[in-house]
């Protein structure tokens, strides 16, 4: 048990709108009354992606550590497929577990993050400060159709707040909702 | 009346091109060979080089002109393609001066105004007057804010750098980037030193290591402090209106002015020096227009700790200093941190006595190393975290202390963070992001290593702030 689960007092409020509930004000959107409510986590594809990258660094590091190991020892020529194996196997368990760890949310008025493996970061972005919403699509990602929505607010570290993992209409749906969510919440200066 | 920028442009910026441009000449003319006999050449270039730059930056000059017309601030410039930029005031961020002691000698001023994002952002007038300089500054600010001409309040003197101050800032401020130089110095020379020392020093050598760091710091202190002297000489604060400005600097002045309504964040910094002496520092940061666009500046360099929270207060009224600590277990942390890097470092000395032969004295580093539970203890103490009412608090660090004070309605997104070891112990960060976070130092305003219940609590709880806040605003 986490102790941590902050959207049990807001899950029946979304799910009273979600079921077409009556008096909570900007419910008369078609946007709001579909948001999920339960936290959505990523595409399983995504995990392809994920041990694809690590496949591509651990064959790049076998290849330097064998290289390194050939000019300077000579003597542990194990050594650079040791190193290959071991990363990919710790890249692809890492991969698995980040993609079940994985979680966003569409609160009524914040979008809500939880994810990482060594490091768990949950995130609160109101939707008053996001300022606009990219999709991005690495070539990697782009062949097993999944992108990536980056979502950018004012402050420093705006372009952390990044959802991989989506399908494409997936990906744009969710762009385009954030940014009504975003204008719809008061605020003109997000500053 | 577009007026024009100062005649003496003309002859300081054509001297300015040409020696930018001719230290490489001048470099190959002393790399070859035969220069007696290039003199002439050398003389006869120079001076070409100048009579053209004087023709080009006459032309500019002839060309350059600016007016502050009713909405914007109109610039024509350029001789071949002529130039017109007009530049709405509310999209101006900021108006900085500046000369050096040459521009000062001759009365020159550089204006620099930034403007919001979307293309070029800066606007420099080189040079005008010294009081015309300080006309477009204050100016420009009323026409940003809306005010009428002479309209709202006079000009209040907040703070003024005193004498005894500014020896004070030279005595505490410290600058270490030097060491990672001195290290590879350092790694370089130690073979030869070694062999020279060894011979004759014998057991004096024992004090080498902490020898070495003593020399570390007074190098810190001397650069730090003649830096911060120079930088920081003859500083004053005004506030005029909406706006803060400082003037600053012993051989090149600065001028600048903080919008307070861009204020994202307030820090009163003092590291330990300064806070046994009982000083501080106040260091504001504000939003650009463009994101990431952040600025921070030094509002007050140094001044009795109380005079620094009370100047604080009038640009963000937060209530008391008080924290929250973290739990003691946290402790526990720091000081296994201060431990293995205490560990580390006899190693990394020892290693070095043993590999380059050069007489290092690692042993007495082992003395620091019953320290560390005393400095985990202060980090530990010198931390914490507050929520008011209308602020978040965030105090940090024990060497250089920070108490950040983050106005609810400048939050931008909250993250609750937790490594591998901080999990272990049931610990998590929650860090505020503001739109101005992205200063040079980038530590962002967190209270750090609470306990996990407290962290998801008070991450709903900062957020719920935050909404309160711009929702009544």
């Amino acid at each position: 048990m986490d102790g941590d689960d902050p959207e049990a007092g807001e899950r029946s409020r979304v799910e009273s709108s979600a079921v077409g509930g009556a008096g909570a004000p900007g419910e008369a959107e078609p946007g709001r009354n579909d948001l999920p409510a339960r936290p959505a986590g990523l595409h399983p594809r995504i995990r392809l992606v994920w041990v694809g990258w690590t496949a591509i660094a651990s064959l790049l590091l076998g290849l330097a550590v064998t290289g390194l190991e050939r000019a300077l020892l000579g003597t542990l020529p194990w050594l650079g497929p040791a190193v290959l194996t071991v990363v990919f196997g710790a890249g692809t368990a890492h991969a698995f577990a980040r993609y079940r760890i994985w979680r966003y949310r569409l609160r009524e008025e914040s979008l809500y993050l939880d994810r990482g493996v060594l490091t768990r970061v949950r995130t609160v972005v109101p939707y008053v400060r996001i300022q606009h919403v990219d999709v991005r699509r690495s070539a990697l990602a782009r062949m097993l159709g999944l992108s990536t929505i980056v979502v950018y607010t004012a402050g420093s570290r705006g372009a952390d707040v990044v959802v991989p993992g989506l399908p494409r209409e997936r990906a744009a749906d969710l762009q385009h909702r954030l940014q009504r969510l975003a204008t719809d919440a008061d605020g003109t200066d997000a500053v | 009346m577009s007026p024009r920028l100062h005649p003496l442009s003309v002859p300081y910026r054509a001297a300015e091109t040409v020696v930018r441009l001719g230290w490489p000449l001048v470099f190959v003319m002393v790399g070859s060979v035969s220069i007696t006999g290039r003199i002439g050449l050398v003389v006869v270039l120079v001076v070409g080089g100048l009579a053209l730059a004087l023709l080009h930056e006459g032309a500019r000059y002839h060309r350059f002109a600016y007016d502050l017309a009713d909405d914007v601030l109109d610039i024509r410039s350029g001789v071949v393609s002529h130039r017109r930029r007009e530049i709405p005031y509310t999209r101006i961020q900021n108006v900085d001066l500046s000369r050096n002691p040459v521009q000062r000698a001759l009365g020159l001023t550089a204006v620099a105004v930034e403007t919001a994002g979307g293309g070029e952002t800066e606007v420099t007038l080189r040079f005008v007057r010294a009081d015309e300089a300080r006309r477009i500054q204050s100016t420009l600010g009323e026409r940003r804010r809306g005010d009428a001409p002479g309209d709202g309040q006079p000009e209040r003197e907040l703070f003024s750098l005193t004498r005894r101050e500014l020896g004070l800032l030279g005595l505490v401020s410290l600058d270490f980037r030097f060491v990672s130089v001195m290290i590879v110095i350092l790694s370089l020379a130690a073979p030869s030193m070694a062999e020279r020392l060894r011979p004759s020093v014998g057991g004096a050598v024992v004090l080498a290591a902490p020898a070495l760091l003593v020399v570390v710091y007074l190098l810190a202190a001397l650069l730090g402090g003649s830096r911060a002297v120079a930088s920081y000489h003859g500083f004053k604060l005004r506030r005029s209106g909406g706006e803060l400005r400082y003037e600053r600097g012993l051989m090149a002045r600065f001028s600048g002015t903080i919008p307070l309504d861009r204020v994202q964040t307030a820090t009163v910094r003092a590291n330990v020096l300064a806070r046994t002496l009982g000083y501080a520092s106040l260091v504001v940061e504000t939003a650009g227009y463009a994101p990431g666009d952040a600025d921070r500046a030094t509002v007050v360099p140094i001044a009795d700790r109380d005079r620094v929270l009370s100047l604080a207060r009038s640009i963000e009224p937060f209530g008391s200093v008080d924290v929250e600590r973290p739990p003691t277990r946290a402790r526990t942390r720091y000081i296994v941190r201060y431990l293995l890097v205490g560990t580390v470092l006899v190693a990394v000395a020892y290693g070095i006595d043993r590999v380059t032969a050069f007489p290092v004295g690692w042993w007495v580093l082992l003395a620091v190393l019953p320290v560390a539970p005393v400095l985990g203890h202060l980090q530990w103490r010198h931390r914490g975290y507050a929520l008011q009412d209308d602020h978040f608090l965030a105090r940090n660090g024990f060497w250089v202390e920070t108490v950040t004070v983050v106005p609810f309605d400048r939050v931008q997104t909250v993250f609750n963070a937790a490594t591998l070891f901080q999990r272990r112990r049931n610990l998590a960060t929650v860090t505020v992001d503001t739109a101005g976070s992205r200063s040079i130092t980038g530590r962002q305003p967190a209270a750090v290593d609470i306990d996990r219940d407290v962290a998801a609590d008070l991450l709903e709880r900062v957020v719920a702030a935050l909404h309160e806040h711009v929702a009544s605003r």
